[in-house]
């Protein structure tokens, strides 16, 4: 008999497909597992369980009962609840409050003391100590989603899903939490445990679940699940045509040097030589800081210990404005956050980082030049846009992405560090950028990536950097990389792993 | 040792320090300060005020404001005297419902923009703050309610005394307004559907996940305050006997300095109705003994409210910084 179960969900965004005629049946009281590769459709899974998205077609079932769940209170009516990376409790209330705030078996008046007991008694179900009376502003991740379980539990949760619950834990929280869903399994709840860390799937599973690109690809019960099979049918598509990396480009001279670059409880121990014309792609799970050390070599959150060297020399740098000097340029993951001012024109967007070039007498900004300076590149990176008069914000995706580009590329930048470069972009505009890329390159600039799309890293990397929980898990050159290697490493198989596939 | 209280018992400590501290710098200043005529006369305009301050404190809780209850407080002054002229009559519960009646239905338009319409709160109540006030002089077309149109026992209530502690008078519009702010204070301990006004405004996103109606928690925050400063409008009617278009004028800021330096966070989520009360009595000292300093011009007391508004949430958000810091090392260490 099952508790939760999905026939033939399918979901769309737009046109991208993201859930494919889905099915998965979870049984009470066991622990089941659901693994795939960034964008395979957890997220819309979990969603879809929980009411925030409602399924195009399929059924859901709870119980062997067709149900609709059209919101987070009919799944909580149903049973289903979910706690995430980031709890949600309410800080200025005291664990028991949080636990009980909607629960209305506690009746309308506040019982003080039959309130604390009763979260005592919950919280001692789930096997750890916790002081019910402290308020939730001063307790650890760990503690906030022991709140948010106990709070699950006291609504007689049934399916309790946990999505990357340990993304943000140190080793012993880890533990405890494995302990907590233990605990869970064995009072009949069904607990599925979404995670990127094969270790503990292997550590507190019954059953695995795989999904890529939106489908269900197996569900084995864990006795039957080998590492090395689980990642093969993670990655397990074909490697994508246009994803042939033509040849290795010839190394230059050493440009950027990082000797044991850190910051301080961000990342650490990151090592490596960067050449002029060569990329250099950063791989990893989300998560893994990968961004953080680009944010720090463009001294927007500056390294707290190791060495920046440029060419050869020993460098400082604690703001944008000296990795600017020094000619880094870094195109965010964010483009409307930290990349694009969206209510400006194409050219404004494009000068912004090179007004200094524009000015003419008495420090005025001359207009013909700037649109010159927009025009070529509007050519160059064939940006489908009317005039370069146009809004950024009504631009697509991928001719943002290009006119971010643009500012960058005008300020001659030696080191570019792009930060997932086709995030939101489609399929022909994603090639255009990978040719921009490897064009850069070609010219001599040193180029760094950082991208959690394992094709994109295979087309375009001469080395691969894996990092995993904020430290350097490997370096290799593309020759030597295979996607299961790079999977392998970072999701924490590591040696052992990485060699069973190669 | 000062680490043993709860943070929230060691700011109301020193409020109440800094409320005795201000009275004794007075009694320094101001001849015959320390009088049961000047308990009176600062208790019942504390009596005025700390209605809507209480309103006030439940939608600040929320992560909103309300700037708009000065006019309410005018608008339900007028049309009560202008009905009690009428309808003289009219048995005292029955208008005190009348007056609540009316401000809940303002602080209802309110609510509904606020908490439907997703408009900002500080937008919303600062058009209807305009708009309150130009109905009242559209309406009441620059006549004004005198004492001669309301009934005996509505001008006679601020002389009515309660009890009498210590020599001390105490009137009936005080224990009236004093019971408001108990009874919310009351509710919002012990009555579970009132805790939803603390867990909306600590965490929004937390109270969506939880299954809790965070809009209708607002729109019911407004409504409350609106009733309450139709309460406010009532006793402020009592009170002055004659009603023009400025009555009320202004009043936000007394009842956000009030909520402000009583200690309920700007950012919502936290507050307690003493600190209100405390706060509301520190800032009507202050207003009330400023108009008879002879050292300073009255015109000062704006000013000084709003030094005061300031001054609470800077060691506000300085106190708590520091007390972040110190939960950062206790947890690392």
């Amino acid at each position: 008999m099952t508790v939760l179960e999905l026939r033939g969900v399918s979901k769309s965004f737009a046109a991208t497909a993201a859930l494919k005629d889905m099915t998965l049946a979870i049984e009470p009281g066991e622990i089941h597992a659901i693994v795939g590769e960034n964008g395979a459709g957890k997220s819309t899974l979990i969603k879809i369980m929980t009411g925030v998205y409602q399924p195009d077609s399929g059924e859901i079932l709870v119980g062997g009962v067709a149900v609709a769940v059209r919101s987070t209170q009919d799944a909580q009516g149903l049973g289903i609840a979910a706690i995430y990376q980031e709890p949600m409790v309410f800080p200025d209330l005291d664990v028991a409050e949080n636990i009980f705030i909607s629960n209305r078996a506690q009746g309308s008046w506040m019982n003080w003391k039959r309130m604390y007991a009763e979260a005592d008694a919950l919280v001692a179900q789930l096997g750890v100590t916790l002081d019910v009376r402290r308020a939730a502003s001063g307790l650890t991740l760990a503690e906030q989603q022991t709140v948010e379980i106990a709070r699950a539990l006291s609504l007689n949760v049934r399916v309790l899903i946990m999505d990357e619950p340990t993304a943000s834990l140190s080793a012993h929280e880890v533990a405890r939490l494995m302990t907590v869903a233990r605990a869970l399994k064995a009072k009949g709840v069904a607990v599925i445990y979404i995670s990127h860390r094969l270790d503990e799937i292997f550590e507190v599973a019954d059953r695995v679940t795989v999904i890529r690109d939106g489908q269900h690809i197996s569900t084995k019960p864990l006795a039957e699940v080998t590492p090395h099979g689980m990642v093969k049918d993670m990655v397990g598509r074909a490697i994508d045509t246009h994803a042939v990396k033509t040849a290795a480009n010839p190394h230059g001279a050493s440009v950027l040097r990082l000797e044991g670059l850190g910051r301080a409880g961000v990342f650490r121990g990151i090592s490596f030589d960067l050449s002029a014309g060569e990329v250099l792609c950063f791989a990893g799970l989300v998560g893994a800081r990968r961004t953080d050390v680009a944010l720090a070599l463009f001294g927007i959150a500056p390294a707290t210990e190791g060495k920046i060297l440029l060419d050869g020399q020993e460098v400082t740098i604690s703001a944008p404005q000296d990795a600017m000097a020094r000619g880094i340029a870094y195109v965010s993951e964010d483009r409307r956050k930290l990349g694009l001012a969206m209510s400006l024109p194409i050219f404004a967007n494009i000068s912004l980082a090179s007004l200094r070039k524009l000015l003419g007498a008495f420090g005025i900004i001359d207009r013909v030049a700037e649109a010159a300076m927009a025009e070529k590149y509007r050519k160059q990176l064939s940006i489908k846009a009317a005039s370069v008069r146009v809004e950024v914000a009504k631009l697509s995706g991928g001719n943002q992405q290009k006119v971010m580009l643009a500012k960058w590329l005008e300020t001659t930048p030696r080191i570019l560090i792009f930060d997932e470069p086709t995030r939101g972009v489609d399929v022909g505009a994603k090639m255009e950028v990978h040719n921009i890329i490897r064009a850069m390159a070609k010219q001599g600039v040193a180029v760094l990536v950082i991208s959690s799309d394992l094709p994109e890293v295979m087309a375009l990397a001469d080395r691969v950097l894996v990092m995993r929980e904020g430290k350097q898990a490997g370096i290799f050159d593309i020759a030597e990389a295979t996607q299961e290697k790079v999977i392998g490493l970072a999701a924490g198989h590591d040696a052992g792993l990485a060699e069973a596939v190669a | 040792m000062i680490a043993q209280f709860h943070p929230q018992t060691l700011r109301l400590i020193a409020l109440f320090v800094a409320l005795l501290a201000t009275v004794l710098f007075f009694s320094t200043q101001i001849d015959s300060y320390l009088s049961a005529r000047m308990f009176t006369r600062i208790t019942t305009s504390v009596a005025v005020i700390l209605p809507i301050a209480v309103g006030q404190a439940i939608v600040v809780m929320t992560r909103n404001i309300d700037l708009s209850i000065g006019s309410t407080v005018g608008v339900v002054a007028y049309l009560t005297g202008e009905f009690l002229g009428g309808h003289a009559g009219l048995n005292p519960l029955l208008v005190a419902l009348l007056a609540m009646g009316i401000g809940g239905f303002m602080g209802a338009i309110n609510g509904v923009l606020v908490a439907c319409g997703r408009v900002p709160s500080i937008i919303v109540t600062l058009g209807t703050l305009a708009l309150y006030r130009s109905f009242l002089v559209q309406y009441s077309d620059a006549k004004t309610i005198t004492t001669a149109s309301l009934p005996q026992w509505l001008v006679d209530l601020p002389q009515v005394n309660a009890f009498t502690f210590l020599g001390l008078e105490v009137r009936v519009t005080v224990v009236l307004a004093l019971a408001s702010a108990i009874a919310i204070g009351l509710a919002l301990t012990r009555l579970r559907v009132a805790r939803r006004f603390y867990a909306v405004g600590s965490n929004p996103d937390a109270a969506v996940v939880a299954g809790i109606n965070a809009g209708a928690v607002v729109f019911a925050a407004f409504v409350l305050s609106g009733a309450l400063a139709g309460l406010s409008g009532l006793i402020f009617l009592a009170k002055f006997g004659n009603i023009t278009v400025v009555a009320g004028l202004g009043f936000e800021l007394k009842a956000v300095a009030a909520v402000v330096v009583g200690g309920v966070s700007i950012l919502g989520g936290s507050g307690s109705m003493i600190g209100v009360v405390i706060g509301c009595v520190l800032v009507d000292t202050i207003d009330n003994s400023l108009t008879r300093w002879a050292l300073v011009s009255e015109f000062w007391r704006d000013a000084l409210l709003g030094m005061l508004i300031m001054a609470a949430v800077t060691v506000d958000t300085f106190a708590s910084r520091s007390l972040g810091r110190l939960g950062a090392r206790k947890a690392a260490g």
